[in-house]
């Protein structure tokens, strides 16, 4: 199975982790909030599949291209 | 006596022409995943209208003929000339010979004709080979190099890179108004693998140093990418469609086939009452532009800013708005370059520009700094001064600081429309409080309390109906309006673009 890494487009602060380890996912779910310039901006499913890893916690500060979760795919690249 | 002997060589020459680099090559071509650059011309041009210059080109007798590695001319996309053209990689890997080429050609044409040019790049630039045919080294010389870069002040120059792309031809990639190239079938870099590897001693394939997830998606050094070449056409026409033919023309009206008094009941919640939850500005842009479609240049690169072309009542127009999906919208380095481009494409090609602001202003923070995002950002302050095309702006969210600044032009009529949900400041409440009340909350008995009590003050202000009392803002508008409003305002100002053809000068420096 491929494992499908999730990074961080840009830095700033986790708010909340919407999913956890097992849960399945589609493209463009939402699998966290990352608080920045006073938003809670969405880091989405990027393929479909099983979260795999949650590489981040709750208020942990990031950095750009950060990995924060790794997901098992089950769809075909 | 007639010419019949002369002209059947004619046509025996053009022939010969057609056979490209030879089969082998063009088979190698084509594993490589990649069309010869006549197959290219076929798939991008309107169907036989490719009038070709210079097919004779070429050297060695009939056993052993090469064609010169370029095939140039004048072609029509959707029934427009443009002069046209590309380096056969089949011929020399589409390396360039000494002198004036067919290139050169293409950009007096483009520039005579006034018409708009297509390059379709696949080669390396020059062949260290020349240097032993010459017998002697030269100094670097552009040929016509101020020709090609005054060519960017009067016609649209499109840039396709289609192969493996270094040297003189992506420098030359780079003095077009617009790029693409495809995901998987084509690199772009200053230098290939093997003078990097003898330059920095470092082994990477041509993909790790330029492919499009480099030159696309890292360093915006090419706009665009397609799924693949002929996606890549598409887009090229797709781009053109929104050019003038140059800039003494205006851009191409095009009977509407979507209502103007369109009222979209969608922009009515697109934005959520919760102010720290985004939404999404491309599906904001389609409900009010014609049939929902717009084309995204740069899509990849300075996300925090939006660029696209769309129509509005069969009108070009030039849509700028922040993306709240990205650091809020925060005006970075990347974005600010990126706005900074695009407004000057549109003024050049006097296409009026729409924003739809929601910027928290410059992006703050030790990235920000160490990127030059105040210095890149006031270099929009400054292209927003500069560019003489109508600009409209719309506020559908937040308008704080002097990033929200570069959106619009105060020493004009400067015709706001802003949202019920538009919120403006010179500093957001949030933290612009800790900064001038430091003493009086450090001070207070209970500081939080304190705080939230003066932040409770200010919030009371925020109210966009306060500000349109004192026409701070001119006016607020029912967001179903917008499109229907916007297409009222532009039509009046298109007329005045009629008189301001031709190119653009810009005086003074930028930050």
């Amino acid at each position: 199975m491929a494992l499908e890494q999730v990074r961080s487009e840009t830095a700033g602060s986790i708010w909340k982790i919407v999913v956890a380890v097992d849960d399945l996912v589609q493209p463009g779910d939402v699998i966290m909030l990352l608080e920045l310039m006073k938003m809670e901006i969405p880091i989405v499913a990027t393929c479909a599949g099983r979260i795999a890893e949650i590489a981040v916690t709750e208020s942990m500060a990031i950095s750009a291209n950060q990995l924060v979760a790794t997901i098992e795919r089950s769809d075909p690249q | 006596m007639t010419w019949h002997d002369e002209v059947s060589e004619i046509e025996r020459r053009r022939k010969r022409a057609l056979g490209l680099g030879g089969e082998d090559r063009v088979r190698r071509q084509h594993d490589a995943g990649r069309l010869t650059v006549r197959e290219r011309l076929a798939a991008l041009l309107d169907k036989d209208s490719f009038v070709e210059i210079g097919a004779l080109a070429g050297e060695g007798d009939d056993e052993n003929f090469v064609p010169a590695g370029y095939v140039a001319g004048l072609g029509r996309i959707d029934g427009r000339e443009v002069a046209v053209g590309g380096e056969d990689f089949t011929v020399r890997g589409g390396s360039e010979r000494d002198g004036r080429t067919k290139v050169h050609l293409l950009v007096h044409m483009a520039n005579d004709f006034k018409i708009p040019l297509v390059l379709l790049h696949d080669g390396a630039g020059g062949n260290i080979e020349n240097t032993i045919r010459r017998g002697y080294m030269q100094i670097p010389t552009w040929l016509n190099a101020a020709g090609e870069v005054g060519l960017t002040a009067t016609v649209p120059v499109v840039a396709g890179i289609m192969g493996s792309v270094a040297g003189g031809p992506a420098s030359r990639a780079m003095l077009s108004h617009w790029s693409v190239m495809p995901k998987h079938s084509a690199d772009f870099f200053i230098a290939g693998p093997p003078v990097v590897k003898r330059a920095v001693g470092l082994d990477i394939t041509k993909r790790e140093l330029g492919g499009s997830d480099v030159q696309v998606h890292v360093s915006g050094t090419v706009d665009n990418e397609g799924d693949d070449e002929l996606d890549c056409f598409r887009q090229i026409r797709e781009f053109l469609s929104y050019m003038p033919r140059n800039v003494w023309e205006l851009p191409p009206y095009r009977e509407p086939t979507d209502t103007p008094d369109r009222k979209e009941e969608g922009l009515l919640s697109i934005i959520p009452r919760n102010r720290r939850q985004p939404y999404d500005m491309r599906s904001l842009i389609r409900l009010v532009v014609d049939d929902g479609v717009m084309f995204e240049l740069k899509p990849f690169y300075g996300k925090c800013v939006i660029t696209c072309f769309a129509r509005l009542n069969g009108h070009v127009v030039g849509v700028l708005a922040n993306n709240p999906m990205f650091q809020g919208g925060a005006l970075d380095g990347p974005g600010a370059d990126k706005q900074v481009r695009f407004m000057e494409l549109c003024d050049q090609f006097h296409i009026p520009i729409i924003y739809f602001v929601d910027v928290p202003g410059f992006m703050v923070g030790p990235d920000a700094e160490r990127s030059g995002a105040l210095r890149r950002g006031m270099r929009a302050f400054w292209m927003t001064y500069s560019i003489t095309v109508p600009l409209l702006q719309v506020i559908v969210r937040r308008c704080y600081g002097v990033g929200s600044a570069t959106t619009s032009r105060t020493d004009r009529m400067n015709l706001r429309i802003a949202w019920p949900s538009a919120e403006f400041g010179g500093i957001p409440i949030e933290g612009g409080v800790d900064a001038a009340f430091r003493r009086v909350i450090q001070e207070a008995p209970d500081p939080d309390a304190k705080r939230a009590e003066i932040e409770e003050t200010i919030t009371k202000l925020r109210s966009p109906f306060l500000t349109a009392e004192a026409l701070g803002v001119e006016d607020v508008f029912d967001p179903r309006e917008t499109r229907p409003t916007l297409i009222r305002l532009l039509e009046t100002a298109q007329a005045v673009s009629a008189y301001d053809l031709g190119p653009k000068s810009r005086p003074g420096v930028r930050p």
